[in-house]
């Protein structure tokens, strides 16, 4: 009986243990050749894998462009295989949105293209880049095993490209990380801006300038003409809807910020207020916003100081 | 015979028991119980508020704050501390009776741990606040950022402040910041510096609040004290005064 037992548990571990981690990424195609591979509206977990973050490709008729390349080597291995599985087109050019490590870690796997994003991108990659990767490897876990900071090798200064009959245009902005790559692809209408939109998930704050920088570059993002906004985190969205609520959380939070620091409210009694009902069911809004107190908070109080 | 040892067996049962578990769980409470408040009488008390945010999203500046109003008038001090940080001490601060027992400031962690506040009434008796900070660590063994740019030199001690009236409560709260490095000595040949001493003062040269501070305290302080004043009524007749363990001393009037 005890070994039947024995048996029965080694074989419950195996298949709970062996199970090969793996990210089954879909992609979806939001437009003409336009295919959007979705992460999950969570924060880092082991259950994740990082998997938080949206890429995307576009499969011109000149080869593949690919905006950002995931969180891990995993992940740029399986969204490797998986543009294989929908084009022959080779990979053309590749960008690095920003130096977030969602977004770029994943560029081993195409250590064998040209990877662009913007000088400044390339500067905060380099002097972050592993201690990113290691707070990955805290989070994440073994999804990471092997992924190793691979840095673009081509400072982007282009500001449009024609390929394959797709007119794409390249704009630097800085709210988000401090340095922001946002692509417009006029053939299909389509806004790919990524994290300087987030949409139905909090926004995240670690490297933002000021708050006030970010709203007014969204201001321009809303002027631009485009029928599809793909966010760098939640869902697609058609129109100009996911910036008018970036846009009302940016506003609400300075303003937050701003009159608890002439209240003279601690960092601690800012965590513990309450959202606004209107952000309350955002994807991971109570975290996003204690860490943001944490970014911030400084700022706001130190301009209150006589 | 026997009954007497059952007895004693059953004394010594009842006495171990007396003494409160953990709430937490630390490995360390024992130890650090006995080097902050030694054998004296103690218990957890849920009344002492230690606020802290879940994780410390940034490990060299965690905001704290110590609420021991509920004891206001019985307090002889309050020791703030954390289990598992290389230096477990973070401050101790001596209320005068007149002043709200409610104080904060951002200190530096090295890893996950309990963090207390354990308050001295004048019955002898602790009063053990506690509140567990998640962290990926490594805020103690940093260095400074002052350490990389030559600003503190140049404004080693510059103090800016400002009061606010307390909405909640009749009183004012004092916020400052003051720049120093704040350095543990436990990042590579930076030797420590650090501030050791704050007090405030009122016009009547009484020590209204006194505080002693350790290493991991956060570079360039910001620390706030509650009082019960009128804010109109006050117009400098406040002093901060500070020290730190090199003998600079500094002084700002509020």
């Amino acid at each position: 009986m005890k070994s039947y037992l024995a048996v029965f548990l080694m074989l419950l571990c195996e298949s709970l243990y062996s199970a090969p981690l793996q990210y089954n990424l879909t992609a979806h195609e939001i437009a003409l050749n336009t295919w959007v591979v979705e992460g999950k509206r969570e924060d880092f977990s082991r259950a994740n894998g990082g998997n938080i973050v949206n890429t995307a490709f576009i499969v011109t008729g000149e080869g593949v462009v690919l905006l950002d390349t995931g969180p891990s080597l995993k992940y740029g291995r399986e969204l490797r295989t998986l543009i294989g599985t929908i084009t022959d087109q080779p990979i053309q050019y590749i960008f690095n949105t920003h130096h977030h490590p969602d977004h770029f870690l994943g560029n081993q796997t195409f250590h064998d293209r040209p990877i662009y994003a913007l000088p400044k991108t390339g500067k905060l990659m380099a002097e972050h880049g592993s201690a990113f990767a290691e707070n990955m490897y805290r989070l994440v876990g073994d999804w990471m095993r092997s992924t190793e900071v691979h840095l673009p090798d081509q400072p982007l200064t282009l500001e449009r490209l024609d390929l394959g009959g797709h007119r794409l245009r390249f704009m630097s902005m800085t709210g988000h990380a401090g340095a922001d790559l946002v692509v417009l692809d006029e053939t299909t209408a389509v806004l790919f801006t990524a994290d300087m939109v987030f949409y139905q998930r909090a926004l995240t704050t670690p490297h933002t300038p000021d708050l006030k920088q970010w709203i007014t570059e969204l201001a321009h993002l809303e002027k631009l003409e485009f029928k599809w906004l793909v966010p760098g985190h939640g869902p697609v969205s058609e129109g100009t809807e996911a910036i008018v609520q970036m846009r009302d959380y940016l506003i609400w939070l300075d303003k937050r910020l701003r009159q608890a620091a002439e209240q003279g409210l601690t960092m601690n009694e800012v965590i513990q207020l309450p959202l606004d009902s209107r952000f309350v069911g955002l994807a991971v809004a109570r975290k996003e916003y204690i860490r943001s107190v944490a970014h911030l908070y400084e700022r706001y109080e130190n301009a209150m100081f006589e | 015979m026997v009954r007497l040892i059952f007895l004693t067996l059953l004394v010594a049962a009842s006495i171990v028991r007396a003494a409160d578990p953990d709430p937490l769980q630390s490995p360390m409470w024992d130890y650090t119980r006995e080097q902050f408040i030694g054998s004296a009488p103690y218990r957890f008390d849920e009344r002492i508020v230690v606020s802290l945010p879940a994780f410390a999203e940034n490990p060299t500046q965690v905001p704290l704050q110590i609420d021991a109003t509920v004891l206001a008038g019985d307090i002889e001090r309050i020791i703030v501390w954390a289990d598992l940080n290389p230096i477990q001490h973070i401050f101790t601060y001596f209320p005068h009776p007149d002043v709200i027992p409610k104080i904060s400031l951002r200190f530096k962690v090295q890893q996950g741990t309990a963090v207390r506040a354990a308050v001295l009434t004048q019955s002898g008796v602790w009063h053990v606040g506690s509140a567990y900070l998640d962290a990926a660590g490594g805020g103690c063994t940093t260095p400074s950022t002052g350490n990389a740019s030559p600003y503190w030199e140049s404004h080693l001690g510059e103090t800016r402040s400002r009061a606010f009236p307390l909405s909640s409560e009749e009183g004012i709260r004092f916020k400052f910041k003051v720049i120093h490095p704040m350095d543990t000595g436990l990042a590579d040949a930076i030797p420590e510096f650090y501030i050791q001493q704050v007090i405030l003062r009122n016009s009547r040269e009484e020590n209204l609040a006194r505080l002693e501070l350790s290493q991991p305290v956060a570079e360039n302080p910001v620390i706030s004290f509650d009082l019960k004043d009128d804010l109109s009524a006050r117009a400098g007749e406040y002093l901060l005064w500070m020290r730190d363990n090199n003998g600079n001393e500094f002084e700002k009037a509020l």
